[in-house]
């Protein structure tokens, strides 16, 4: 297990190495192996799903089970989970990086308390603050509201993490420079340091639109009617154990992964594009702790 | 914005408006309009984060059903957890699931990320499908293992079965099921492990390991003696965010066992979800939230703690 395998030092392929770099061949198919298991049954025929026979290729291609899916309100769930996702994102990025700004660049009594407390609460999961803002949403009215999962995106302090450590790389001078100018710092802001930020705002917007697309406690929390659910929540009511419903008792497991490819398509496909960006993003949110 | 104002008037507010100006904070003058770039977080902030610890430590000691009024207990709701015979049991599963995610986890992303550093033919593509589950909604991560670990139909027992093994009651047997979700998290998670620490790896300079093997050591010496000690921040911080995603497991179990069976894939988060939004003893619920909040905050300072003295 050489470390520079083909380094210009050592060309000698060992067979060690060879073995080394099969295995881990065979652990890349491993890992594909279940998202292609769930394309393939997919298409398949409902009544040639229960086999004891692994057929990887479906003898007789289908749609049906795709429309069988659609018969459910998942557009309705896939426009719900577009918007709070969307908004949900802008209000993070907007929050974030304002406060960002302020926090690298500005001067003020308090920053550093401030900052303080967002670098604490970096540490919180959301699913220890569940029940009181259930309630505190539950006053205001807002279950069962799209909004009940947008709100909370306004509050992300992982932008604002995001954002402030970026910031940080700006020299000051440029800010001077944009004063002198005339610019106040709103202005300085928006058409001077935001435009600059453009690699953390994709980073940052791509992390947290799959965060906001895939969340799953919160708008199960919140969205108990069926126009209100978006996507991840819709279909988990394929899960054949789980408390919310069970249609895959009635149609078995065809049915279930076509809409599971549904749910997975769009994400794995932004994810093959814009990949770079994807691993950047969850480098920094896992630095940030 | 104010500058011909303060040359010219005399007046009381423009004076005032003057002093504000000229105020410094540590050596520096103030800049007022970075409250009007706190303002709108600090609001969400203050209400969401802030408010809702506050407010859910409150509820704590409280008796709370979703209509009505709260009538304060005391400390009833933690005497209650700490006789509750199922808080024992989700604690435990809870651990356990940790024991064998955790340290599953971090070394698959490991193994992943000492692969995909190697510039062998593929190794972006590796990086690739090591990654892709984790973006994927944990429906479908669910839902696809519990296909995969079907007791009669499975890929996995099917697979198994051809090398001899007897099929595996995955999710339907209280000895097995944590196994079985613990394979489907490993999935899901190893990647992003592997992200990190190949960001740590890469920050190790290649002549330390060529060094190395001048000295003629050879591919695993390197890599345990020179490797991974100097993996060792980017690996502490591994093991704590997996420490912590363990503890605070709840999606994954919800979709693929409900808890069940008998409970036995019963997390700390899913009997809070059923006791609070199931049974609506939202009290109850906060208090035990509370105890798992507490818990996460000693393993973080534990951690951190650990890794500053090992550094120093």
């Amino acid at each position: 297990m050489s470390i520079q395998v083909l380094s210009k030092r050592s060309r000698k392929l060992k067979p060690l190495i060879v073995v080394v770099w099969a295995v881990g061949l065979i652990a890349m198919l491993a890992w594909a192996a279940p998202l292609v298991w769930m394309v393939s049954t997919s298409v398949k025929l409902p009544s040639e799903v229960m086999t004891r026979n692994v057929e990887w290729f479906p003898r007789h291609l289908t749609i049906e089970n795709y429309a069988k899916v659609l018969e459910k309100p998942v557009l309705r769930w896939l426009v719900n989970s577009i918007v709070v996702a969307t908004s949900a994102t802008a209000a993070s990025l907007l929050t974030g990086s304002l406060v960002g700004f302020a926090l690298a660049q500005l001067n003020f009594p308090g920053r550093s308390l401030l900052f303080f407390m967002v670098l604490a609460s970096l540490m919180i999961p959301t699913e220890m603050t569940i029940v009181p803002l259930f309630l505190g949403f539950l006053k205001v009215g807002l279950i069962n509201n799209l909004l009940a999962m947008i709100v909370p995106g306004v509050a992300s302090v992982f932008s604002v993490y995001l954002f402030r450590n970026f910031f940080l790389s700006l020299p000051p001078e440029l800010l001077d420079a944009a004063a002198i100018d005339g610019a106040n710092r709103l202005r300085t802001y928006w058409s001077v340091a935001l435009p600059l930020a453009k690699p953390a705002v994709i980073a940052g917007g791509i992390l947290l639109f799959t965060g906001y697309c895939n969340a799953f406690l919160w708008p199960l929390l919140v969205a108990s009617s069926i126009d209100v659910k978006t996507m991840p929540v819709g279909l988990a009511a394929y899960s054949p154990q789980s408390g919310v419903s069970q249609y895959t008792q009635i149609e078995g497991f065809a049915p279930a992964m076509a809409a599971m490819t549904l749910l997975t398509l769009p994400s794995l496909l932004v994810f093959l594009v814009l990949q770079r960006h994807f691993i950047e993003g969850a480098t920094s949110a896992g630095i940030k702790g | 914005m104010g500058r011909e104002h303060s040359q010219a008037s005399s007046l009381a507010p423009a004076r005032w408006y003057l002093q504000l100006r000229r105020m410094t904070w540590g050596g520096r003058r103030i800049d007022w309009s970075a409250y009007l770039f706190v303002l709108p977080f600090f609001c969400g902030f203050s209400v969401l984060v802030v408010g809702a610890i506050a407010f859910g430590t409150y509820v704590s000691f409280t008796e709370w059903g979703i209509l009505g009024d709260p009538t304060w207990v005391g400390l009833a709701n933690f005497q209650r957890a700490l006789q509750d015979p199922w808080v024992i049991k989700i604690w435990s599963n809870t651990l356990r699931y940790g024991l064998l995610v955790v340290p599953g986890t971090t070394l698959v992303g490991l193994a992943f990320a000492l692969y995909v550093n190697q510039r062998w033919p593929g190794h972006t593509v590796a990086r690739t499908v090591f990654f892709a589950p984790n973006v994927v909604s944990v429906t479908v991560i669910g839902l696809v293992w519990v296909w995969m670990l079907d007791t009669r139909f499975g890929l996995v027992n099917q697979y198994l079965g051809g090398l001899g093994v007897p099929d595996i009651p995955w999710l339907t047997n209280p000895n097995w099921v944590l196994y079985g979700i613990a394979i489907a998290a490993i999935w899901w998670d190893a990647g992003f492990s592997m992200v990190l620490l190949l960001a740590g790896l890469q920050d190790i300079p290649r002549e330390l390991r060529e060094a190395a093997h001048i000295d003629g050591a050879n591919g695993l010496q390197v890599i345990w003696n020179v490797v991974l000690p100097l993996l060792r921040p980017a690996l502490s911080l591994v093991v704590t965010l997996n420490v912590i995603h363990a503890l605070r497991v709840f999606s994954i179990m919800f979709i693929m066992t409900n808890g069940g069976p008998a409970g036995a894939s019963s997390s700390v988060i899913m009997y809070v979800y059923e006791v609070g939004f199931v049974k609506y003893q939202l009290g109850y619920a906060a208090a035990l939230s509370l105890m798992l909040f507490v818990t996460i905050l000693l393993v973080t300072f534990v951690e951190l703690r650990l890794v500053r003295a090992s550094t120093q």
